[in-house]
């Protein structure tokens, strides 16, 4: 574990009780520049977790709440006549100048909104009549959706699900967390306590020094066998799509420096591959399993890179 | 590999000679001077491209090892601005293509470029390399080559060999039981020459065979004693027999002694000898007798006849009556090369056709080979066996050390798996609990999952390791062995026998 995140991490426990997973699985989504999406119910601290994430990190944060009225035009920014100087104005949205962005029930958004969204996150730029605004760096959104009362919702389709590096589930907090939380919301909110101990810069420096790490050609190969034996499972109607096996690469390497590693293991990629990969794949109805099922029997079949010996001087 | 080619060319040798002594002619003469020129165009080529060679040797070590300009540029403090008249394939595009100036590598004195300062092969070993094989074995090989190349070419010594090869065939034991067709040669042929070149082809190649580190020309040998015995239809006496068998014995010896191999020898040849005297067919003493007795009245019988003492062939009423006639027509001292024509070819109709006789021949063959050369079957699977190994600890030993952990590491786990104590599949830094359930004790534990750290380090990244890390793996194999070893019981033991057979 790295110290100076080390740091971020106990400054958002202060906030946070018993959630250090889960804060550690969103830092490495931040440190491999994806985006997450939180699968969750109401109330269990999404919102206060963003902003803990964004006050000790020194972060710009920002929160929509998405209902099917708001349009495209309020995440992009729209361009405004202006009378006295006779020219067109360009008026931000909510995704211009913001690092982290969380978006409330994104099911809830019309289908148009949901595309523009997800449009900027690819291209971290939006346009608007012709002018192209980068985005700042670095920019994550965390978008949740609740998967009960999903009634007259817009479901995100598979093919959108795909863009999003990490699907987390928070989930209520046990017996002592949920007691510590409660005494410690007796005096002042504790979100007031979180003190800034990363700078932006340093996040970005960090970033960079994710992509340094290696990823050797064994474990390529396992990343490709284990996708490649995904879609030809019984159980799968649709497996890991490429992206899936680029964003597997990408966040067993943040995780393997998040642990202070400079190369990734077999057991960096089998730690992150139930949060990078469960979302998709789609089983088929009649083979009564999980997505997690499924990538758990491929973990068991398929021979982790310590095993499947394609080293150099090394003979089967 | 090496030795694979050395004996398919000497078969193939065998075999051109073989052609030229049949058919002599122009083709058959270049074909063996072209087979006998081949082993010299290797040495040619080192001898011509010698720089080209040295070049294209150490290539898979830069593959394996990434050099030190790779991982850190900065700090080599090898490169340079460019400066005018610097030669422009020293300039280092890559890092200038990020810089906006040109960088220039430098070379320090005496460096060649491309030529990696250390160099080793971890694949090979020490006994294989061709110097240490000393003069006598050059010698005998010349030595070897010249006799064979006087004995075809010279045309004195070629027809000195075959008359000696007529000698023999009249010497055979088998003169009447199949027809030869001598070789043409003069009737006082000398031999002389042709005995002198021959005696030195074969001590030369007896030379060889001892100094070689090969079993390959040693069954060549053992399969030319048999195919000479089989083709002149001559049979050794049963003491040279014995001493022949004796002399390859030593030789296969002279290798390394290894107890355990000549015990699994000596059961071969008792097994084999228990199966022959067992299984072979004896002829049966009433049989014998009665054939006998038809034998001698038949001879008798002729003998009454002709006058004259001749085996023939038993069975041809046909055959006699000719011959009455002829003898009555007051013809038969004037020409029995008519009769004997006429025996011999009644005899055709009731013989087998030719092609049966062959295959026996060819089945004889290959029984007696099989016979000769299963006993030795043993040793050269184990001498095979060793190679492997030596060439498995010769990877432990590589100047890489990362190739060396890793090597190392998989040789644990394949000694962990046949005891059946392994983790299965999972990566090996979670090995450790596993290896407690299956009763290893917990040290042992925690030192595997440290070297298991150490593998990944080894495997995945590209640090460079050290030394200690090195002597830390082997401690580890070290360790692994012993526990094994003392764990196993005896099912066990030999389930470890013969998996250490098969990969290691």
């Amino acid at each position: 574990m790295r110290p100076e995140l080390d740091k971020v991490v106990s400054e958002i426990e202060k906030v946070i009780a018993g959630k250090r997973d889960l804060i550690l699985k969103i830092l490495t989504a931040l440190l491999s520049d994806g985006h997450v999406l939180l699968d969750d119910v109401p109330g269990v601290g999404k919102t206060t977790l963003a902003v803990a994430l964004s006050r000790s990190m020194g972060l710009l944060c920002r929160r929509v709440q998405f209902t099917p009225d708001v349009l495209p035009s309020d995440l992009v920014g729209f361009s405004l006549y202006d009378r006295e100087s006779g020219s067109f104005l360009y008026r931000p949205g909510v995704l211009y100048q913001t690092n982290l962005l969380l978006g409330d029930e994104i099911n809830r958004a019309s289908s148009k909104t949901q595309s523009a969204l997800l449009e900027a996150m690819e291209e971290r730029q939006v346009t608007v009549d012709g002018q192209t605004y980068p985005l700042q760096k670095p920019f994550l959104v965390i978008a949740t959706q609740n998967s009960v009362g999903a009634a007259g919702t817009q479901m995100l389709p598979y093919a959108q699900m795909d863009r999003f590096l990490m699907r987390l589930s928070l989930g209520y907090p046990d017996y002592a967390a949920q007691m510590i939380m409660l005494r410690e919301r007796q005096g002042a909110n504790p979100l007031d306590r979180a003190q800034c101990v990363l700078t932006r810069e340093a996040l970005l420096s960090m970033q960079q020094a994710v992509t340094q790490v290696t990823s050797r050609d064994a474990i390529l190969d396992y990343i490709t066998r284990l996708t490649m034996a995904s879609r030809t499972h019984a159980a799968v109607s649709v497996g890991i799509s490429p992206r899936g096996a680029l964003f597997l690469d990408r966040v067993a390497k943040a995780h393997a420096w998040l642990e202070g590693r400079d190369y990734v293991t077999g057991s960096d990629v089998q730690t992150v591959l139930h949060d990078v990969c469960d979302h998709r794949v789609l089983v088929r109805e009649q083979a009564d399993k999980t997505a997690g099922e499924v990538l758990e029997e491929l973990l068991r079949s398929v021979e982790n890179p310590d095993r499947h010996r394609i080293f150099p001087g090394v003979k089967r | 590999m090496r030795g694979r080619r050395t004996g398919g060319y000497a078969v193939w040798l065998l075999l051109t000679a073989c052609l030229y002594f049949f058919e002599n002619n122009t083709g058959t003469r270049i074909l063996l001077v072209c087979s006998l020129l081949l082993p010299l165009v290797p040495t040619l080529r080192r001898a011509l491209m010698a720089p080209d060679a040295e070049k294209a040797a150490p290539r898979f070590r830069e593959q394996s090892m990434p050099t030190a300009a790779k991982s850190e540029p900065e700090d080599a403090g090898s490169l340079r601005l460019y400066q005018p008249g610097d030669p422009l394939n020293r300039v280092h595009w890559k890092l200038s293509a990020g810089r906006d100036t040109l960088l220039v590598r430098e070379l320090a004195e005496g460096q060649e470029k491309g030529t990696p300062e250390q160099r080793s092969f971890p694949g090979e070993l020490p006994s294989r390399s061709r110097s240490n094989r000393g003069p006598v074995f050059i010698i005998c090989q010349a030595l070897f080559a010249a006799a064979l190349i006087l004995l075809l070419l010279l045309p004195e010594a070629r027809l000195g060999a075959m008359a000696l090869a007529n000698r023999i065939f009249r010497a055979s034991e088998a003169v009447n039981a199949y027809v030869y067709h001598p070789f043409p040669v003069p009737a006082h042929q000398s031999v002389l020459l042709a005995c002198v070149l021959l005696s030195v082809l074969l001590l030369s190649w007896l030379v060889l065979t001892v100094l070689s580190r090969r079993s390959v020309p040693l069954l060549l040998t053992m399969t030319g004693c048999v195919l000479f015995q089989v083709y002149f239809g001559l049979s050794f006496p049963l003491w040279l027999q014995i001493l022949l068998f004796l002399f390859f014995l030593c030789v296969l010896l002279q290798r390394p002694w290894q107890k355990k191999a000549l015990l699994l020898m000596l059961g071969c040849v008792a097994v084999i000898g228990l199966a022959i005297s067992l299984l072979w067919p004896r002829p049966d003493a009433a049989t014998e007798a009665a054939s006998e007795a038809v034998r001698d009245q038949l001879s008798r019988t002729v003998q009454e006849i002709t006058g004259r003492t001749a085996e023939l062939p038993s069975g041809s009423s046909e055959v006699r009556h000719t011959h009455t006639q002829s003898l009555s027509a007051g013809e038969g001292i004037a020409r029995p090369e008519r009769e004997f024509q006429l025996i011999t070819r009644e005899e055709e109709q009731f013989s087998m056709p030719h092609w049966v006789n062959y295959l026996k021949i060819a089945g004889l063959l290959l029984l007696t080979v099989a016979v000769i050369v299963l006993p030795f079957l043993p040793f050269v699977l184990l001498q095979a066996r060793e190679k492997k190994a030596l060439a498995a600890r010769a990877v432990f030993q590589s100047a890489d050390i990362s190739a060396a952990v890793c090597a190392i590491l998989q040789h644990t786990v394949a000694w962990l798996d046949a005891m059946a104590c392994g983790g299965e599949n999972l990566p090996f830094r979670l090995w450790p609990p596993a290896l407690i359930r299956h009763g290893l004790p917990e040290a042992y534990a925690k030192h595997f999952g440290a070297c298991a750290l150490l593998y990944e380090e080894a495997a995945y990244s590209e640090h460079t390791l050290s030394e200690e890390q090195r002597q830390e793996a082997l401690a580890l194999l070290e360790e692994t062995e012993a526990l094994l070893k003392a764990r196993a019981g005896l099912r066990q033991r030999l389930r470890l026998k013969y998996k250490e057979f098969l990969w290691i």
